[in-house]
């Protein structure tokens, strides 16, 4: 006969949900040398202290997001990154880079307060200084747009790249416009 | 009770990386009510920017909140009444490095995953007090210590 109160279990809850853009990825969840694998969103399972994973069921959305509601109001954003294209060996962007931008000020109005990098790239073509120069002044110029519109210098970052971190892999001297940019990270 | 949220996730491109001494691995971005990071024997209140080391104790009390964005731009938040140590980090895409080992002993949690998820999956561990959690580029939920069902 016990005399002694059994050790408090523990039951744990996961559950498998959705990012914001709907993708769902996948877990395994091990205990007591059985692993289940969960990929369906909502797919939610317990566990026993000792004890195999439970049978996986799927909860509906707004339940399965309730299970952890406060941490998931609490989980922060994962960073915005933006393509800004410029035209060739110039610090103009093109068109539809100019509309870009307004996104990017939406974002960083939204999410305030951030921090954002702003880095400048060139493609292959021309010496490794003059591409540095002209990733700078790219970044750069992209930078003074933004503190044009009211952006707080101390939150930018501005650094280039020049040609050594390509979007687009290409041998020496190859002009690829998918390269010549500034990239906008958001956090 | 731990309840674990693993949320999918999406990552461009590697960072350019720079290395601080005593290595920042993350940030603290928001924070609600009771909510401290314990590093050896000291507990600071949270606040956003602060920098998170490997080894830090996440923690809140009744009705706080926190959340961190790590190096490799994947998220983790506690809910109320939580606990959570970050025993491993490392990200260094260049040397081919990657590390993610967390421990929730009570309350929940949340993760979405970054680029580790992306690009070693298997080298992220979330551990529970009854299990323990790999990803393969997810966002996901902990509740620990829901009672048990007879």
């Amino acid at each position: 006969m016990q005399s002694k109160p059994p050790p408090p279990a523990s039951r744990d809850i996961i559950v498998l949900l959705p990012d914001d853009q709907g993708k769902t990825g996948a877990i395994v969840v091990s205990s007591a040398g059985v692993e289940r694998r969960l990929d369906r969103p909502g797919e939610t399972v317990m566990v026993e202290s000792g004890s195999p994973p439970g049978i996986p069921t799927v909860v509906p959305g707004p339940e399965a997001r309730a299970i952890a509601g406060p941490a998931l109001a609490a989980l922060p954003k994962p960073p915005a990154r933006f393509i800004l294209y410029f035209k060739h060996d110039s610090v103009e962007l093109t068109e539809e880079s100019r509309a870009i931008l307004k996104n990017v000020l939406v974002t960083i109005r939204e999410r305030a307060p951030v921090d954002v990098s702003v880095v400048g790239h060139t493609d292959t073509v021309g010496k490794k200084g003059y591409n540095y120069a002209l990733s700078l002044k790219r970044a750069k110029a992209v930078a003074s747009i933004l503190l044009g519109k009211g952006i707080d210098p101390s939150v930018l970052d501005i650094t280039s790249h020049g040609k050594d971190n390509p979007l687009v892999p290409t041998g020496d001297q190859v002009s690829e416009p998918r390269n010549r940019r500034v990239e906008i990270t958001v956090r | 009770m731990t309840t674990v949220v693993l949320l999918g996730a999406l990552c461009l491109l590697a960072v350019a990386g720079t290395a601080a001494a005593a290595e920042t691995i993350g940030v603290v971005r928001t924070t609600s009510g009771d909510a401290t990071v314990t590093r050896g024997e000291k507990t600071l209140p949270a606040v956003p920017g602060m920098k998170i080391l490997v080894g830090d104790t996440l923690g809140t009390g009744p009705g706080g909140s926190l959340g961190i964005i790590l190096r490799d731009d994947s998220s983790l938040s506690i809910g109320p009444g939580s606990r959570l140590v970050l025993r491993s980090f490392q990200f260094s895409p260049s040397k081919e490095k990657f590390n993610l080992v967390a421990r929730i002993t009570r309350g929940t949690m949340a993760y979405l995953s970054g680029l580790i998820g992306k690009l070693a999956p298997e080298k992220a561990r979330f551990e529970t007090p009854t299990a323990t959690i790999g990803i393969r580029g997810t966002r996901f939920a902990v509740k620990v210590g829901a009672p048990p069902s007879r």
